[in-house]
């Protein structure tokens, strides 16, 4: 991530299996490209960890019918740092809770390390979520009557019963050290700043070592500097191998990441790269005309 | 009003959730009104038939015109004459039931007025109208009165008089009873005064006695005074609507903590939103008054449901007592002071209570009230940092414990909403069985399986006719009076094997100038062994020595059957037969026969009553209890939904979510259970003493420890089930949607 220069590609929205199969070659087959997103895995796994097609989510019946996401196609890789960007309302937390697990789509295909998650039923789709993604919110949502110990803990716990109780305390601690909060382990979370509690909720997340974080505005109740601090723990979990899919509105974050989408109104934008520039978030609908441009 | 509107749109379904929680607790006031209402619906009764004010009975007054006489005694407003006898009825057997038979006055009835609901009054020899239940119109009643011979009594109307309410009675002209009970005259007198208190009436009983004394006649039983126009059975339905009343506490008490809890919740639910006002710049006095306002109008509209709703439970409670004792359907009557109280409780209870939270709400700090989405987090106080550092349990069962901690003021509600219902639940059975123990305690001295009476009040045995029979004595059952008490004198023999002669203390009597007595009363009025007391029979005084204290739990004053004769002014004479058989030996004219197991089951049919009502109350109030409880656990869960999302988001089922409402539940229900018991032994320990102060009768107190694990089980299953339902129906949405909602 340090070494090639940021990559911004946006996915033109496709009417067809057809144009979407193109897009994604274009994607992937871009210019400049330092690695192939697909191959780019420690484990040389060449299968995409997220795959998800014309995925929608929409709320309510009719004319009042409210949509969250309109036929999102999506392609992510293993250990990649991607974000999820768009003004509010543009359906990125949508997008990324229903990858997460904590929400269904209305219509559409979501596949995940192999896993048809639409299929799942709530019961299964639970069990999934505790061992194979960490969600860390904007709100932190740390459990308020346990202490910062017994959150990370609980995680672990609900991820695999089989591991013991010494080994749940030895890793909690390990996760709660590597944010940097050993000495702050029995902390409530209303005895931790905003900052603390997102560190413990990031370590919940870690715990249970998953193959994917998902992390919904993990800075938006954050200062600069701790939103910062906060970032680069989970860039630092790229480094290990594990996908982190990132929604924010911060620009500066989103241009630290490996690959940013771009959303609006529901459905995502335009493939581009972008060599060093900012990234280029599109203000209107125009946007969507300039297919290809660089 | 428009506010009060646009919150109930806001929430219409918790809104109308409490409006009927506060409604059904207020109802359940209501239960305090029935003592009120069946003694007003009795007195409408005694007032429409004129009932008599005092009642004589005497032996044969023969050619005496008793109205003559008794008319120029001070006070006595109006006289009539009566016969009263028992006649057997042959039906089914030859010595079957028996069946009470008042002789009266057809056309000039002035007092104890008989009225004919359906049919008409008799007026033809051997016409008679009964008391709804005895038999239809047109139906020919064969029965055996004095002399022996069968007669056929045909039944021309259905109806009676409120004096005889509750019991089965024939009413015919004076004619026919004269005929069926073997008398010249009368044998009964009623008599209306014109001063209605007390010491008048036992004053003008009094005089009665000695005019009919002076005439050689000679009062059989005890005179009734029935004292300032109250019905003649009203004591005795006071202590049982008294008794329904005390279930009222308990209901009040639900009441009380109901009212808390919801206005409480209403209030503090809108933290936040006050928070933000104050931001915008409102005063704290404008939110606190529109606060108590809200409280205020949701307890209005509580009561516009729950008064009526208390006006209809307690006139269908008093409905059920009036009618299984007394027989009386009663009018609908409304008891303004109970209705005054629930209005005031819900009023004032809801302002004063919204007033202190609103107090509350309006001084937390501005910045904590905004930011602190589900008011004051965890780990602020003393306690709930001491809950943290316990590790009891599962990391589930810790969060659970620990938010329990927090709400505490919630906790402590469900708590007493527990208690309520464990305590009304443990009351009712244990009254219900200590009324059972107790009827049957009041049997168990007695050894005879079969007793013979004959028709009438007065001692018509000879004391003689036993003689020749060892398994058969003769007795005297009377009523009397001792220390202000109406009691029941038994004449017995000195080594009767009739009655069980174990005593507490001293000796079984064994002259003719002493008694034995039964401990609770005595220690009720205090009276030991060798004290000298004078007991007023229907003959007069008189002076006896106690010699010994009996373990029979009614009133009762035991004596030599001949000396009892003697001083009732018919020596050598009895009154009833006690044998050991089933059919005695004994050859008595008129004879009727009640054998042991019919005094036993004509308690049954009441005991039957009592179930039912206690029933009914005890339905009200657990009712209301669980109410309050689910009342208290939705609100509980839904307040944590976001807790309970995020824990579904890092991998937590449904029955994680459950595991943390039940583990916060379950030992509230516990404590609520042990709570519940401790009350119910103390309540009802305190219920059956104040009953046997008012009763001066040793009622004893049976702890129904059999209905613990039922009462039990219903707490926690239905507490269980409960919170199942509202984990399901708050983790109906995804956990992302929840979540949302808390951003």
């Amino acid at each position: 991530m340090g070494i090639t220069p940021p990559l911004i590609h946006r996915i033109t929205p496709s009417s067809s299996e057809a144009d979407a199969a193109q897009h994604r070659r274009m994607e992937f087959t871009a210019p400049n490209l330092p690695f192939d997103a697909h191959t780019h895995h420690p484990g040389g796994l060449t299968r995409p960890l997220i795959s998800a097609i014309d995925l929608t989510r929409r709320w309510g019946k009719g004319s009042s019918a409210q949509l969250g996401i309109d036929g999102v196609d999506l392609t992510i890789g293993h250990g990649e740092l991607v974000a999820i960007v768009g003004p509010s309302g543009s359906g990125k937390s949508t997008l990324g809770a229903i990858v997460a697990g904590i929400d269904r789509p209305t219509s559409g295909s979501l596949v995940i390390d192999g896993m048809r998650l639409d299929r799942l039923s709530n019961d299964r789709l639970a069990r999934w979520r505790g061992g194979s993604v960490g969600i860390v919110f904007q709100n932190f949502h740390l459990l308020p009557t346990l202490n910062a110990a017994e959150n990370v803990d609980l995680a672990l716990k609900l991820a695999d019963k089989s591991v013991g109780r010494r080994e749940r305390r030895f890793r909690s601690r390990e996760a709660l050290a590597s944010v940097g909060l050993d000495d702050k382990m029995t902390r409530l979370p209303s005895q931790l700043s905003g900052g603390e509690q997102q560190r413990v909720a990031i370590a919940r997340a870690v715990v249970a070592r998953p193959r994917l974080v998902v992390a919904d505005e993990p800075t938006g109740s954050l200062d600069q500097e701790s939103g910062h601090a906060v970032f680069d723990l989970l860039a630092g979990l790229v480094g290990a191998g594990t996908t982190v899919l990132l929604i924010t509105h911060d620009e500066r974050l989103a241009g630290r990441a490996d690959r940013v989408i771009a959303m609006l109104d529901g459905r995502v934008g335009v493939a581009k790269t972008v060599m060093s520039e900012p990234p280029d978030f599109p203000r209107s609908a125009g946007v969507f005309a300039e297919a290809g441009s660089l | 009003m428009s506010h009060l509107v646009s919150e109930i749109r806001r929430a219409p379904a918790r809104i109308i959730v409490s409006v009927f929680a506060l409604a059904l607790a207020i109802g359940a006031i209501g239960v305090f009104a029935i003592p009120t209402v069946a003694s007003s619906s009795l007195r409408d009764t005694a007032e429409s038939d004129n009932l008599a004010d005092v009642v004589i009975g005497t032996n044969d007054t023969g050619e005496l015109n008793v109205d003559a006489l008794l008319d120029s005694i001070d006070n006595v407003q109006a006289v009539d004459t009566q016969i009263e006898t028992d006649v057997a009825l042959i039906a089914e057997a030859p010595d079957g039931p028996l069946l009470k038979l008042i002789g009266f006055e057809v056309e000039t009835q002035q007092i104890d007025l008989v009225h004919a609901e359906s049919g008409r009054l008799p007026d033809g020899w051997g016409e008679v109208l009964v008391s709804d239940g005895v038999a239809a119109i047109g139906t020919t009643l064969p029965v055996i009165g004095h002399g022996g011979d069968p007669v056929d009594l045909t039944v021309v109307g259905i109806g009676g008089t409120s004096y005889w309410s509750g019991t089965s009675v024939a009413f015919t002209s004076q004619a026919t009873a004269r005929d069926l009970a073997g008398l010249e005259g009368v044998n009964r007198i009623v008599i209306s005064t014109d001063e209605v208190g007390s010491d008048e009436l036992t004053a003008t009983a009094g005089s009665a006695r000695e005019s009919l004394a002076r005439q050689d006649i000679a009062v059989t039983v005890l005179p009734v005074t029935i004292a300032d126009d109250e019905h003649p059975i009203e004591p005795d339905i006071e202590q049982v609507s008294s008794l329904i009343g005390m279930l009222g506490v308990v209901a009040g008490v639900v009441a009380l903590v109901l009212l808390g809890s919801t206005t409480n919740t209403l209030v503090t639910e809108r933290t936040r939103e006050v928070a933000v006002m104050r931001a915008l710049g409102a005063r704290p006095r404008s939110l606190r008054r529109r606060l108590r306002r809200l409280a205020v109008g949701i307890a209005i509209a509580a009561l516009v449901i729950g008064v009526p709703l208390g006006v209809l439970v307690s006139n269908v409670i008093a409905r059920m007592v009036l009618q299984e004792f007394v027989g009386i359907t009663p009018g609908f009557a409304v008891s303004m002071p109970v209705i005054a109280g629930s209005v005031l409780f819900a009023l004032l209870g809801a302002r004063l209570v919204a007033a202190r939270a609103a107090r509350r709400v309006t001084k937390i700090p501005l910045a904590t009230a905004l930011r602190d989405r589900d008011g004051s987090p965890f780990g602020r106080r003393f306690t709930e940092r001491l809950a943290a550092r316990m590790r009891l349990g599962c990391l589930l069962d810790r969060a659970a414990l620990r938010n329990g901690a927090h709400r505490r003021s919630r906790s402590i509600a469900i708590v007493a909403q527990f208690t309520a219902a464990v305590a009304a639940l443990l009351i009712i059975a244990s009254l219900a069985t200590t009324i059972n123990d107790f009827n049957a305690a009041t049997l168990e001295p007695f050894n005879w399986v079969s007793k013979t009476t004959v028709a009438g009040p007065g001692l018509d045995i000879d004391a003689d006719i036993a003689d020749g029979d060892p398994r058969s004595e003769v007795s005297i059952e009377a009523i009397g009076e001792l220390a202000g008490w109406e009691v029941g004198i038994r004449g017995v023999e000195v080594d009767t094997v009739m009655i069980d002669r174990g005593l507490d203390q001293g000796y079984w009597f064994d002259r003719s100038d002493e008694v034995v007595v039964s401990t609770g009363f005595a220690e009720r009025v205090g009276i030991d062994v060798g004290d000298d007391i004078e007991v007023l029979l229907a003959s007069g005084p008189a002076s006896y020595r106690v010699a010994g204290l009996h373990p029979h739990r009614d009133r009762s004053v035991f004596v030599g059957v001949a000396a009892l004769a003697a001083d009732l002014g018919s020596p050598g004479m009895a009154n009833v037969v006690y044998s050991l058989d089933r059919q005695p030996a004994v050859d008595v004219t008129g004879l009727t026969e009640t054998t042991f197991l019919d005094s036993a089951s004509e308690d049954e049919s009441a005991r039957q009553a009592i179930l039912l009502i206690f029933g009914a109350i005890g339905l009200v109030v657990v009712s209301v209890a669980g109410l309050a409880v689910a009342s208290s656990l939705a609100v509980n869960v839904y307040e944590r939904r976001h807790e309970f999302a995020a824990l579904q988001a890092i991998g937590g089922r449904n029955r994680h979510v459950f595991r943390m409402v039940s583990a916060e539940l379950i030992p509230l229900a516990l404590l609520g259970i042990g709570m519940g018991l401790v009350a119910a032994y103390v309540g009802g320990m305190a219920i059956m003493e104040s009953f046997e102060a008012a009763d001066a009768v040793e009622i004893g107190y049976t702890f129904a420890t059999g209905a613990i694990p039922a009462a039990a089980l219903v707490v926690i299953v239905g507490s269980l089930l409960l919170g199942w339902l509202m984990v399901r129906r708050v983790t109906r949405s995804p956990a992302a949607v929840t979540l949302r909602s808390a951003a």
